[in-house]
């Protein structure tokens, strides 16, 4: 049995949270014992902006804390899987541990240096591996395209994810959404960033970022966006009806999170137990996409 | 601008910080903008402009620029400098010492508001407490003690929101 703390972010469980649980269930059923952590906080990513120091000290707190319980971190965003495991890296240096550590005994905490930080999607590829997802597929996905999105901060800063994937030519998405039955496609603007962390500046700057990937994906025949962040995932829902009513566009590209397709593919219920009503997506439209009956992916 | 207004001054005080010591090996052939999603949309916001304009002492030009808060974090520039300088780092730098002179957006300082009081970036009313019962997710127990405490550290708390500057 695996085990990891679930480091669950600001946003997924506040916002998204449907990508919660969809990761819970697929974390059950592959047999990943994820450990909810009351005191973890905020990974610090955004308060580098107006104090690197601060990001880091949070950060370190959240390692601390799971090192604490001898555990490593399971991520669902992709900006907290940067930050930490950026955080991971620089901490190596024992003049910045001793450093962070100086401030950490402020909150009764310490950082040894142990914790290794995992996104969800890198434990699924590594841990549990493509062909034993494979076994797990219950539902023929064969008919579905899809357009993988990575988001920025999976694979970046690249030192602090060195032996795992190309940030400039990523592939491990591609790998998993094959592994439900679905074809992955590729596309011109597939490395560009979702603009997530532009939005809380400037919203007009962000949404246009959305609006050249939305642009280029309604010129290929895909099912569903795929994205393993819910930062990606609400500027690609969220602002598709923005720039709908701004532009007077008929944007309808339906995005999943990568759990949901692949819980859907290992039959789990559509509502209960990945939330995909919650997407904005029906789910009679879904099973028609999926080209099962409805009953038969009902409990 | 005058030429006699320029000087290394404001390079040193950059690069006196650790995680813009690379600046110097910038011989700004432009990759990092070559490559950022935010100067294909903007124009304005060029990261190799600002590398130069750190370099010839362009402190109040560059820190009171509402460019510098567009960067959305991708690290296209790092990933793809052939002289390995890392920009994102730099531009961190860049803000910090911006924020310090009052010009943070308000966003960034509101939600460091948010995390002393609830340990994340958003408050957990009621509807969302409800929505999580619903969907038989477990409650969620966030508090910003620990987190103020040591962001008091930092100073982070006393940063002044640009528009309150």
């Amino acid at each position: 049995m695996r085990r990891y703390a679930l480091f669950l972010g600001c946003t997924t469980p506040t916002q998204v949270l449907q990508y919660e649980l969809a990761s819970r269930w697929i974390c059950k059923q592959l047999g990943i014992e994820l450990v909810d952590i009351e005191d973890f906080v905020c990974c610090g990513i955004n308060q580098s902006n107006i104090s690197i120091e601060a990001g880091l000290l949070l950060a370190s707190m959240n390692l601390a804390l799971a090192e604490r319980r001898g555990l490593d971190i399971l991520t669902l965003c992709a900006a907290c899987t940067g930050q930490l495991a950026e955080a991971v890296e620089k901490l190596e240096d024992p003049k910045i541990r001793d450093r962070v550590n100086s401030k950490l005994k402020t909150v009764d905490l310490r950082y040894k240096g142990k914790v290794r930080v995992k996104h969800i999607s890198r434990i699924l590829y590594e841990d549990i591996g493509v062909d034993r997802l494979k076994e797990k597929v219950k539902i023929d996905l064969s008919r579905l395209r899809i357009a993988p999105h990575y988001g920025c901060h999976y694979l970046k800063p690249a030192s602090a994810f060195k032996g795992f994937d190309d940030p400039d030519n990523p592939k491990t998405l591609h790998h998993l959404i094959s592994a439900t039955g679905a074809y992955p496609i590729d596309y011109e603007t597939i490395n560009l960033c979702c603009g997530g962390k532009s939005f809380p500046v400037s919203e007009d700057i962000a949404r246009s970022l959305v609006k050249s990937k939305i642009d280029n994906l309604m010129l290929k025949k895909i099912d569903f966006l795929v994205v393993q962040c819910q930062t990606c995932y609400l500027m690609y829902r969220g602002q598709q009806r923005a720039l709908n009513q701004k532009f007077n566009r008929n944007y309808n590209i339906p995005v999943l999170l990568y759990p949901q397709l692949l819980g859907a593919a290992m039959g789990g219920d559509l509502r209960d137990d990945l939330g995909i009503h919650l997407n904005g997506i029906s789910l009679d439209d879904f099973t028609k996409k999926l080209g099962v009956d409805l009953p038969y992916i009902k409990r | 601008m005058k030429l006699s207004e320029l000087g290394p001054e404001f390079k040193t005080e950059v690069m006196s910080h650790k995680e813009a010591e690379g600046l110097n090996l910038c011989f700004a052939c432009g990759t990092c903008t070559a490559g950022c999603p935010i100067h294909e949309i903007f124009y304005e916001y060029d990261p190799r402009k600002l590398a130069k304009m750190v370099k010839l002492g362009m402190r109040e030009e560059v820190l009171a620029s509402p460019y510098i808060w567009y960067c959305t974090t991708c690290r296209n520039c790092e990933q793809r400098c052939p002289q390995n300088v890392k920009f994102f780092d730099i531009l961190n730098v860049l803000k910090n010492m911006a924020a310090k002179e009052g010009y943070a957006p308000h966003s960034w300082i509101e939600q460091t508001k948010q995390i002393m009081k609830n340990g994340i970036i958003f408050s957990i009313t009621e509807e969302l407490k409800e929505k999580r019962r619903a969907l038989s997710l477990p409650a969620l127990k966030y508090n910003g003690e620990r987190a103020k405490k040591i962001l008091k550290l930092t100073g982070i708390d006393k940063v002044k929101d640009q528009g309150k500057a």
